[in-house]
Formats: structure tokens, C-alpha cells, sequence
């Protein structure tokens, strides 16, 4: 194959292929009726490698993870961070966030 | 027998869903300066909290009616917490160890006490009591309790102001019950609290978490 066919063929795999974006984890929480509440759950989420922001959210009584590209945070531990920071968790949800744009 | 009277009262009050000041158990790796200042004590506390269930710090208290001070080394331990959608509730022992200094004595002292609180994002109650034992110094008992609501509900991040009401109790000062409406403003790490005493005495308190 020429240079230029493989040149091609690269351009062509990386235009078509999504982006690998991390994944947003939704975790519902217990106890969590103030700001020392949620400052702690910040700490404690931002100690974690594989945590690109948190976000927390005391209408919703609920905390968003974002999570770093190509890392993830099983619910085992999702819960365990929860649990050790005095709260407990409700629900966990996930949301994959692949994206349909091409990655240049 | 006197104190054994108003200890048993105080656990009986104890009973009702009541609170602490302020969470005296932080986050794990979590430190905290807190200040009070009431009608009956200037305090200060610096904890640090290595697990979500125990603090560790140093306690200065200066004891306006008998006029002494104490220095002391705290423990606050999170007997149990109960994490409900909507509210919290704790339970809380507080001891210390550590030495007070009188007029003319100075004298190994000790204390503890429990504290609990329930709260909402509208509505707060808490109790706690401690009994105080500092030898030729002083020894005494004190209980208080405290309710509030928030007229307005914030998020995380907003300023959040609370409307409260605390009945003291000293069996032994000369003002035996002492009620203090008071506000608290609270934002993010940052907890403030300003009230008047029935007796015309200030109240200041202030938190800072970091």
C-alpha cells in the first residue's frame, strides 16, 4: 500500500470513529440536607483518580459523576465512597457518554 | 444526687428527636475551626476528623460564671446516623481530657456528654448535655436545646439562613435557664450565628471547614 493509500485510510478510521467520552454516574443519596453534606461528597469524589468533576444537587437529594475518559467506578465502589463519607446511596445510575461527533 | 437528677432528666429530654450545634464529625481528611460564644462560655475547637464516625482535636473554654478555663484534648464520636431521603439524624458522644486552670487551682478535668440532632432542608431540632468534672476548679452540669426552620430553602452554594430558638439549662449558675433566639447563616464550609440572650447576652458562633 502507498503512503498516501495508508494516509487515507488513517483519515478515514478517525473521521468515522466516535469519541470515547467518559461516563456520568447518577447517584441518589441519603442524608444529604446541607452544604457540609455536600462539600463532604465533593472531597471525597475529588480524592478519586477516575473522577473528572462531581456535581451535587440538594433538590434532587442526588450527586453527578463525571468520570474521566477510558476510567470507570464500579457501584461497589460508588457505594463505599458514599457509605465512608456518612451518607448512604438510594440509586445508582449510569449514562454512557459516547459521542456521534468525530473525533479530529 | 443533684447531678445524678439532671443527668437522668437530660437523657429523658434526650429522648425527644433534639440536636448538637454543628456537626461535630466532618469528612474523612476533613478539619474544623468552630467558635462560640454565648452567656456562658467562650470556646474554641480545632478538630480533624480521620473517618466519618470520629473527630480528634483541641478544646480551649473559658467558664464565665466560675471563671476558669480549660484546656483539652476532644474526641466526638458518630454513635449513629440515620440517612432518610429527605432528613438526618444523629447521634453523638463528646468527651475530653485535658487540665483547668481557676483563680488559685489548677486541676485535671474532664467531660462528656451525648449530643443529637434532626434535620430537613426546612426544619431542625438538636439536644446535647455534658457534665463537667474538674476537680477543686469547678464541676457542673449544663443541657440545651434547639430549634429552627428556614424560611427559604437553598442549593448548595446559596446562602441559607435559619431562624432558631435555644433554651439553655445550668443548674448551678445563677441563671439556671437562658433562651436565646438567634440567626444562622450557612454557605458552603462556612457557618455563622448571631443572637441575643433573655439576659442581654451576645451570642457569636462561627464554623470554617477545610
Amino acid at each position: 500500500m502507498k503512503p498516501l493509500h495508508i494516509l487515507i485510510a488513517l483519515f478515514t478510521i478517525t473521521i468515522t470513529t466516535p469519541a470515547l467520552a467518559g461516563q456520568t454516574i447518577t447517584v441518589g443519596v441519603n442524608g444529604m440536607v446541607c452544604d457540609f453534606c455536600a462539600r463532604a461528597l465533593e472531597k471525597v469524589f475529588a480524592k478519586q483518580d477516575a473522577v473528572e468533576s462531581i456535581s451535587v444537587n440538594l433538590d434532587e437529594k442526588t450527586v453527578l459523576v463525571n468520570v474521566k475518559d477510558a476510567e470507570t467506578i464500579s457501584d461497589e465502589d460508588v457505594t463505599k465512597l458514599i457509605n465512608d463519607s456518612g451518607y448512604d446511596v438510594r440509586s445508582i445510575t449510569r449514562t454512557e457518554e459516547d459521542s456521534d461527533e468525530p473525533a479530529l | 444526687m443533684k447531678r445524678l437528677i439532671c443527668l437522668g432528666i437530660g437523657l429523658l429530654v434526650y429522648a425527644i428527636p433534639v440536636e448538637t450545634y454543628a456537626r461535630p464529625v466532618s469528612y474523612p481528611g476533613g478539619w474544623t475551626v468552630s467558635q462560640t460564644n454565648n452567656g456562658e462560655a467562650n470556646t474554641l475547637l480545632l478538630h480533624y476528623s480521620p473517618t466519618a464516625r470520629y473527630s480528634l482535636g483541641y478544646k480551649f473554654e473559658y467558664w464565665r460564671d466560675g471563671d476558669f478555663t480549660v484546656n483539652a484534648l476532644q474526641m466526638n464520636n458518630l454513635l449513629k446516623r440515620w440517612n432518610n431521603e429527605e432528613s438526618q439524624a444523629n447521634l453523638y458522644l463528646k468527651s475530653g481530657i485535658g487540665i483547668a486552670h481557676g483563680d488559685h487551682e489548677t486541676s485535671p478535668a474532664a467531660y462528656t456528654g451525648l449530643a443529637t440532632d434532626w434535620e430537613d432542608r426546612r426544619f431542625f431540632a438538636s439536644y446535647e448535655n455534658r457534665y463537667t468534672e474538674a476537680g477543686d476548679v469547678d464541676d457542673f452540669f449544663t443541657q440545651s436545646a434547639r430549634v429552627g426552620v428556614a424560611p427559604y430553602i437553598g442549593n448548595y452554594g446559596d446562602i441559607h439562613t435559619w431562624l432558631m430558638l435555644e433554651v439553655s439549662h445550668a443548674p448551678e449558675n445563677d441563671e439556671k435557664i437562658t433562651i436565646t433566639p438567634l440567626v444562622r447563616f450557612f454557605k458552603g464550609v462556612q457557618l455563622l450565628e448571631a443572637g441575643m440572650t433573655n439576659h442581654g447576652e451576645v451570642l457569636l458562633n462561627a464554623i470554617y471547614r477545610f
